[in-house]
């Protein structure tokens, strides 16, 4: 591989991974705040992408009322999700919420795909700032993925001021660090995972609307975005915005350097696999440490 | 000097940085009822707990009957002879009270899976087995009329029975109690020391950890007492009572 | 818990298995036989869910792969090395129960949420390997040899009833043994409390494992009869969404439910192929509203929930009845 051409898969890398990073940014806040694995969480950029789509294509809104008007519709869905499905099952076991949060994913993948006029074709919402990739030391790169870089770096920063200087951000982290003890010095846990879900909703929806132009956007887009999103989160431990932003590039670069360098048998059709494997290998550290600690008592 | 059925060499356990037992040394003598008395978060469950092996020791080691315990996972234990019930009950609430009787009988049997699946003869010869034996401890303790009631059904007092009906259907040789006594009545703790008293006449050495002085003081021929993780006095009944360190101990505790 | 029998549930079993005789004839219901066939697959595929999700507990997203694992490896043994489609069912079965076997340890040291993941990811990973190594490729392999005993040849629809039926229903009859033994014991011990099983010198993590390899052992026979009977199979059959829909059959089962698979793979796959034909992704719109509205009201699942309040019904009818 030459200079240029590593140059290139790294561009790319950091491009999906920053799509994977605003995704398992969602995945990181509901998981820290309530211990809930959010796998309806692909869906809400689904429906980012999607809502832009027809904004721009089917009304007249012009691009920024759009986009922000999508993002703020799956917000909203991810709000009624939390008050209408979560917070109804009232104390239920880890597996039934599992399978709600299932429920709700291919809910809103089959609403997707019904309620739209275009069904389940592919859809490409117009770029943000014109289609000319930019030469930039030997390789491309598109303008739209300047913005999907820029507007994940932009969110991670004011995500992190967020947790750390506002009283909101701060309880938000209190119940991440135990529930219980933020119960007792009045924080509201309910309210706090409302907040929460809200959150990432709207970091699913931005996500979406970013990336949609990029890389087309369809109904069923929301599956293996969301897995991706979640190996990201992981990789960061569902610590911080910074680490899972940087396991979100760390994927995304894994990603496209496995891709790039191709060999034998092993085609770019196994991409997928490649971030599967990675969620497997971290799933099998992370109980290994909880086994040794275990252990260590 | 009867075998010691159970010891402990400097038995130490923290949890992170909390030290819950700092180098206990125990012997206990088979046949014996013993008692573990001590203020709130003296240790007595975490002894427990490592005696049955719910998590390891940090440091030390306990040897049951002369062999040490270190590597023995768990669910072995059963197997090996200690039986327990829990502070909480524990009762398996998806089954009959007679069921629940007959879960102890576990590590008594063997058929497996595919026993169970093509109800092979030894199969089926087991689960007379099991079925007779747990009757036989059902009615030991006393709740024979129960036996197809759903075990959630019946009241705490008789809750803690059928747990330790589970607990003796392993057949064991040292019956550890946790807290037996709590939430009973006057009279159900009468029946309780008598039930005690039975099952040691049937040559199973107890423990118990318990709060009630006068049910401890009555029934325990040896007593060991323990303060924030330490061993701070043992010996009768008798001469419990009258120790100027215990006193001080339960100094601002309720003493019954 | 042992249900205790009445007049009503030996009527009811006799009228079912009257109806399950006699329906693949067309002066019946014959028109549904292959409708029955496939519910008799599913229904498999969901009891070792039923079991692995209502006795320790965890949710598997991967029951997919293993009906996946029985058909492919049933297939190519048969189809491209000629072996005997029965031995070929065995040794998938034996595969995939060694896979399962093997994979379970690890697996189940994860608890709840990261199992579920693992196991999605594992469905992603294995779906992948049937598109891109799977004889055919993304559009399958075809002309898989039927199943015969001596000269008789499973090659009809109305054959095949009975033979997965037959399968079906030892499967049912074998889950119900080892629910009512030492070993269903242990396991709904382990669902009521994992630390008190352990004190009476139940294996938690053994069980466990036990009853996945179980269950993916059902899971793989499924396969095989599927492959045997349609002769053709393709990777979309056995997708990672194949897993979900046999958790939402699971979830109407009952948790923990033998003969309730019955029900959610029936309601499932009825709905699929009478009432949905033709409403495009409805058909998962539906699921996930099932999922979502059955786990947050009926948490042990539909099938059990119904049949709690027929029990009710019924203790007040006889009471009723029992008025001097």
């Amino acid at each position: 591989m030459s200079a240029d051409q590593f140059l290139q898969y790294l561009i790319s890398g950091l491009t999906m991974g920053s799509i994977y990073a605003l995704v398992g940014l969602g995945f990181t806040m509901i998981y820290a705040v309530t211990r809930i694995i959010n796998f309806a969480q692909g869906e809400f950029v689904m429906l980012g992408g999607m809502l832009s789509f027809y904004l721009i294509s089917s009304t007249g809104i012009p691009l920024v009322p759009a986009l922000i008007l999508s993002v703020l519709t799956a917000t909203s869905i991810g709000a009624i999700m939390y008050i209408l499905a979560i917070r109804t099952a009232r104390r239920a076991s880890v597996v039934s919420l599992i399978i709600i949060t299932i429920g709700a994913a291919v809910f809103f993948r089959g609403i997707a795909g019904e309620v739209f006029p275009w069904g389940v074709d592919i859809v490409r919402p117009p770029y943000f700032t014109g289609s000319e990739s930019i030469s930039f030391l030997g390789a491309y790169i598109h303008p739209q993925a300047l913005w999907i870089i820029g507007t994940t770096l932009v969110v991670m920063v004011l995500l992190h001021l967020f947790l750390s200087y506002t009283m909101v951000g701060k309880a938000l982290k209190a119940c991440a660090i135990s529930p219980v003890a933020a119960g007792m010095v009045g924080i509201n846990p309910k309210a706090m995972a409302l907040i929460a879900f809200t959150l990432a909703a709207a970091l699913g929806g931005i996500g979406g609307v970013v990336m949609a132009p990029l890389t087309l956007t369809y109904y069923s887009v929301g599956f293996m975005l969301g897995l991706k999103g979640f190996v990201a989160a992981s990789i960061g431990g569902f610590k911080s915005p910074i680490a899972t932003v940087v396991g979100g590039f760390t994927l995304g670069i894994v990603e496209s350097l496995a891709v790039g360098v191709d060999w034998g048998p092993f085609t770019s059709a196994y991409k997928d696999v490649i971030a599967m494997i990675v969620l497997l290998l971290i799933l099998l550290i992370r109980s290994g440490r909880l086994a040794a600690e275990e252990r260590a008592g | 000097m009867s075998e010691s059925i159970l010891e402990t060499k400097s038995l130490s356990k923290a949890f992170g940085g909390l030290v819950a037992l700092d180098r206990v040394d125990l012997a206990i003598e088979a046949g014996t009822i013993a008692a573990i008395i001590g203020p709130n978060g003296a240790g007595k469950t975490t002894l427990f707990n490592l005696i049955t092996g719910v998590y390891p020791a940090s440091d030390g080691e306990i040897l049951f009957q002369g062999t040490p315990l270190k590597d023995t996972p768990s669910h072995k234990r059963a197997a090996l002879g200690i039986a327990r019930t829990f502070q909480n009950v524990l009762l398996f609430g998806n089954m009959t009270v007679l069921e629940n009787i007959m879960t102890g009988q576990h590590p008594r049997s063997s058929y497996g899976f595919l026993g169970a699946a093509l109800r092979l003869p030894k199969a089926q010869r087991e689960e007379e087995t099991i079925n007779l034996n747990a009757m036989k401890y059902l009615n030991m303790v006393g709740l024979g009329t129960y036996a197809q009631q759903n075990a959630l059904s019946l009241p705490l007092g008789q809750q803690k029975l059928l747990a330790i009906a589970r607990a003796l259907a392993t057949e064991p040789q040292l019956l550890l109690l946790d807290e037996p006594g709590a939430g009973l009545n006057k009279l159900e703790k009468q029946e309780l020391s008598d039930l005690i008293r039975r099952i040691r006449e049937i040559g199973i050495s107890v423990i118990l950890v318990e709060h009630d002085m006068p049910l401890v003081m009555g029934l325990a021929e040896w007593v060991i007492v323990l303060d924030s993780g330490q061993k701070i006095a043992e010996g009768t009944a008798a001469q419990i009572q009258k120790d100027p360190r215990v006193i001080s101990a339960y100094l601002g505790e309720e003493v019954e | 818990m042992a249900r205790v029998k009445s007049k009503w549930t030996y009527l009811i079993i006799t009228v079912l298995v009257a109806f399950l005789i006699l329906i693949p004839f067309d002066w019946f219901l014959g028109q549904y036989t292959l409708l029955m066939t496939l519910i008799g697959i599913h229904t498999m595929l969901t009891v070792g869910l039923c079991l692995l999700l209502g006795y320790t507990g965890q949710v598997s997203l991967g029951q997919a792969v293993f009906y996946g694992t029985g058909a492919y490896i049933s297939a190519v043994l048969s189809k491209t090395y000629g072996v005997n489609p029965w031995l070929a069912m065995l040794i998938a079965a034996a595969a995939t129960g060694a896979f399962a076997y093997v994979i379970g340890y690890p697996i189940f040291r994860l608890r709840g949420n990261y199992l579920a993941v693992a196991t999605l990811a594992l469905g992603v990973i294995v779906y992948i390997l049937f598109m891109q190594l799977g004889p055919g490729g993304p559009d399958g392999m075809a002309g898989i040899p039927y199943l015969s005993i001596g000269g008789f040849v499973f090659d009809n629809s109305f054959k095949r009833y009975f033979l997965v039926w037959f399968f079906c229903l030892a499967v049912l009859l074998i889950s119900q043994n080892i629910v009512r033994s030492r070993t269903g014991r242990a396991l709904r011990a382990i669902h009521g409390s994992e630390a008190a099983s352990e004190s009476i010198g139940v294996n938690v993590d053994q069980f466990k494992v036990k009853i996945f390899v179980l269950s993916a052992i059902y899971a793989s026979l499924a396969g095989s009869l599927f492959a045997h009977s349609m002769a053709h199979i393709s990777p979309s059959t056995f997708d990672p969404l194949a897993s979900v829909v046999i958790v939402v059959m699971a979830v109407i089962g009952g948790l923990a439910s033998i003969w309730g698979a019955i029900f959610g793979a029936a309601t499932i796959i009825i709905l699929k192929n009478e009432l949905l034909l033709g409403f495009g992704e409805w058909d998962i719109v539906i699921y996930g509203l099932i999922l979502m509205l059955v786990m947050i009201f009926m948490p042990e699942g539909l099938f059990v929930r119904l049949r709690d309040i027929f029990d009710r019904w019924r203790l007040r009818y006889a009471q009723i009845g029992a008025e001097p």
